[in-house]
This record gives C-alpha cells, structure tokens and sequence, in this order.
C-alpha cells in the first residue's frame, strides 16, 4: 500500500521531530527501547516542529515552518493530508482534543491561537491579544481546559481558557524564564512545563494552583510530554531525548538519535484512548 | 532492493561521504539520512534551522552552513531564524526590518546595528497635529516626522516663533501681533 510513514512498533511510542523527518523510540513500560527507534516520516526540506497524536483516528499531526502548514498521516500507514496551509506565519505548537475532534494551534509570526476541526475545516481565531511568542499548547479535555505557555522575553507566562476560548486565565507568571515545553497529564492533574531560561521543571495544579520545582540546571528544553511515571523532553544544547522521573525528577535515560541536530516536538502514541473520560459521549 | 537476489541489487547512497539512505516507502524516493553535522534535505543540500548556506554548491559555489546573521537583531530562542537558503532574516525583533535585519520597520527609527538595543529603533511618535495627513512614519535615520507648514521639531509637535493654532490640523498660523503694542 502507498504509505508515507514506516509502521510503529504496536504499544507505546515516543514520537519527536528532528530537521526534515519524525523519529519514534518505542516505550516498554517506561523504559525506551533505544535500539529500536527509527524514522517514521520523512519529510526532507522540511523543518518540523510540533507534532500530536490523535488517539481515536491513531493518527500523527504536525507543523513545518518552511512553508507553514499543518499535516497528518495516518500512524497504520497512508498518505499524508496537508490540512492547513493559509494564512499561517509559524505555527509551533499542536493540541489535540479527541472527543470534540478539534485541533488548537499557536502562532508566533501571527500571535494568536486558533481552532479548526480535525480535517481543518471550520476554521477560527479564539486569540489574538496579549501573545507574543506563543509555542506550546495542550489540551485537557475530560475536563474541557486549553493550556499554553508564551516565552515573550518581556513578559512570559502560562494561561488556560475553556476549549471555547471562554475564561481566559494568566495561571503561572512568576519566575519564569522561556517555558518552550507543556504538558499536561490527566491521572494526577498535574500541568508541569520545561523552561530554557530558568532552566527548570516544574508542575502546577491548575486547579489548586499548588506548585513544586521537579529539577534544576537542565540543558535547553523544546517540548516535553508525560507519560506513565515519566516526563520525556526534546533538548537544543544535548541534541536529546532525556527521560525524568515525574515524582523525584531524576534523570532516568537519555536516548541520543544516531544523527546529531536540536530535537523539536514530542508527544507519545498509545493504541488506545484513555478510558472513562469522554463529556462528549452523554450527548 | 535486495529481495530481488542480484548482485545490481544495492546501489550506492547519492549522499556526501558519511551519509546513509534510506526509501521511502511510498514514493520509492531515496533520501540521506544522517547527513553531515549541520545539513539535511533529501540529498543534505539543505543547512539545519537556524543557519544558512549552500553546502553541495548547487546554486554557485559551495557555502558551508553558518549561523543566521541578523545583527544580532534575531532570538535565539525562536525558530525559522533565517531562510536556510539566502540567509534572509524571516524573524526581526526589536522593531527592525530589512534582509539582514538592518534597518527600523516602519513607525520607527534609529540605528538597527547598534550594539545597544535601547540605541536601536525607536518609536516616530510624530504629533498627529502637526504632520501632513496625519502621518506616523518618519525618517528612519533623523527620525524627522513630515511637518505641517510652520511645525517644527523632530515629532512636529511645535510651532515656529511667531505663529500658533497647531491644533487645527493644517499647520500653524502667523500670530499678526502688532509690534509696537506687543513685548518681545
């Protein structure tokens, strides 16, 4: 079958992005299985920064800045769908809601945050005040929050809104640096992200606002991702994927792709979605 | 393809020295992997991000990748710095503009080269008053707005000696005040 993408071993994968391809390292528990990993999606002259994954449709969503655009390729195999490419300036950071099937994306050329639906369509600015240099975005949608963070040297910060772009919220504003990485993991609620300039990583509770630093004196992290007891996050300066426990923030592995260049987006893919959560099903 | 059997089967990488390749699965297309340190592209033509330059010389001689020269006028932290090709600056700041970042965007002026980013580019902040159609561009190297007849200062923002009304909008007015009754 015609097919853009090399299959993935069946489990859990990390997915990062590298100049002009997109690598897996398939996860055994939480272990990565370095001698595995191999590319997946090629996709040479490009420059590939955000990818997310789609667990309902298995399939993997990413940006290029080279000519801006938003694709996705089916994770069995088959072709890639380029689905957003007007009106783009450098769309850095991809999140994925699975059950409304909606997709949210930064800009930081046009600085401001926008919806479409997973095919691209019924497409919609829900920001364009107050950004600057927003890069990573996620979604909690059990609960029906959006997450991004914006490393504006003058002013960066951490925000939530609702998936509809209602009760836009500054959450964390102090004693950051360049948050280039968030994520969000659901089981513990806990919004943790990964600052190049403070060089730190530290969590919140969005809700009760409670945060606590995981580590300090990390190198220059892109993105990171949870999952399972781990936080894996893409690193400038160590051409990288470093594994951390999530509780202590010991550094667990480290996983150095055979072709040295800055790693850019992370995001894990599952076979399933996780289960119980879907607001959208009582309707 | 090597399932075939025969000794044609293998061909050699079409990449620099030190690359490997690999085929696309669905376009039978071969691409370098593991390009030179600093390149990439199907054949490692292409510079990494962040930097600029023609490494296999296909548009002239050959030009090793360099970093993305914008006068210091760029963020490290930001991506897409420069067009891997040209070396043209896609991601100004400090309010400059130009190919290399070297000069003030509109509304603005002052020297973009300058080592200090508060001697940089400054805001025109021309009076609206004071200026021809109400104009908020200058010149980006005096940073001299374009005055109304009888304005004056850098921002027009002023009337010459011996007139007034800069408010009206149409430039200032002679005064006519009566030499013999008037001090000064």
């Amino acid at each position: 079958p015609r097919s853009d993408i090399s299959p993935l071993t069946p489990g859990a994968n990390l997915l990062f992005a590298q100049s002009g391809k997109i690598d897996h390292i398939p996860l055994d528990g939480n272990r990565m299985i370095k001698d595995e990993s191999k590319t997946v999606l090629h996709v040479p002259g490009k420059v590939v920064i955000a990818v997310a994954f789609d667990c309902v449709e298995q399939m993997i969503y990413w940006s290029d800045i080279t000519q801006p655009s938003i694709s996705r390729v089916k994770l069995q195999g088959g072709e890639t769908s380029v689905l957003i490419t007007k009106d783009l300036g450098s769309p850095e950071g991809i999140a994925i809601d699975h059950i409304s099937r909606n997709m949210y994306w930064t800009d930081s050329i046009l600085d401001r945050i926008e919806v479409s639906r997973l095919d691209g369509s019924q497409r919609r600015v829900i920001f364009d005040s107050d950004l600057i240099n927003p890069r990573p975005i996620v979604a909690d949608p059990a609960s029906g929050y959006l997450y991004w963070s914006d490393w504006s040297r003058d002013g960066p910060k951490i925000e939530r809104s609702g998936l509809d772009g209602s009760d836009r919220t500054v959450l964390v504003q102090e004693g950051l640096g360049l948050p280039n990485a968030l994520t969000f993991d659901p089981q513990s609620r806990q919004l943790c992200w990964a600052d190049a300039g403070t060089r730190k990583v530290e969590c919140v509770d969005p809700f009760s606002r409670f945060r606590r630093k995981l580590i300090e004196g990390i190198q220059y992290p892109f993105a990171i991702v949870s999952y399972g007891r781990n936080l894996y996050y893409t690193d400038w300066r160590r051409e990288a994927v470093v594994a951390m426990d999530r509780h202590d923030g010991m550094e667990v592995e480290e996983f150095l792709p055979q072709r040295r260049s800055r790693t850019y987006g992370i995001t894990v893919t599952y076979p399933q979605c996780p289960a119980g959560m879907n607001y959208c099903s009582r309707d | 393809d090597s399932t075939v059997g025969s000794s044609s089967d293998c061909k050699t990488c079409p990449c620099p020295t030190g690359a490997t390749c690999a085929v696309v699965p669905k376009t039978k297309e071969v691409v370098c992997t593991n390009c030179p340190t600093g390149t990439t592209g199907k054949r490692c033509e292409l510079c990494d991000d962040g930097f600029f330059g023609d490494p296999l010389g296909e548009n002239g001689p050959v030009r090793a990748c360099r970093a993305c020269s914008c006068n210091n006028n760029i963020d490290p932290n930001a991506v897409g710095n420069c067009n891997r090709e040209s070396g043209e600056c896609l991601k100004c700041i400090y309010n400059t503009a130009g190919v290399f970042c070297d000069r003030c965007k509109e509304g603005f002026y002052g020297d973009a080269r300058a080592a200090n980013v508060a001697d940089k580019c400054k805001p025109c902040s021309c009076s609206p008053y004071g200026t021809v159609d109400r104009k908020t561009t200058c010149s980006q190297v005096t940073g001299q707005c374009q005055c109304l007849p009888h304005v004056i200062n850098r921002d027009c923002s002023a009337c010459e000696p011996g007139f007034y009304n800069l408010q009206s909008g149409k430039g200032c007015e002679r005064c006519n005040c009566n030499p013999i009754g008037s001090t000064n």
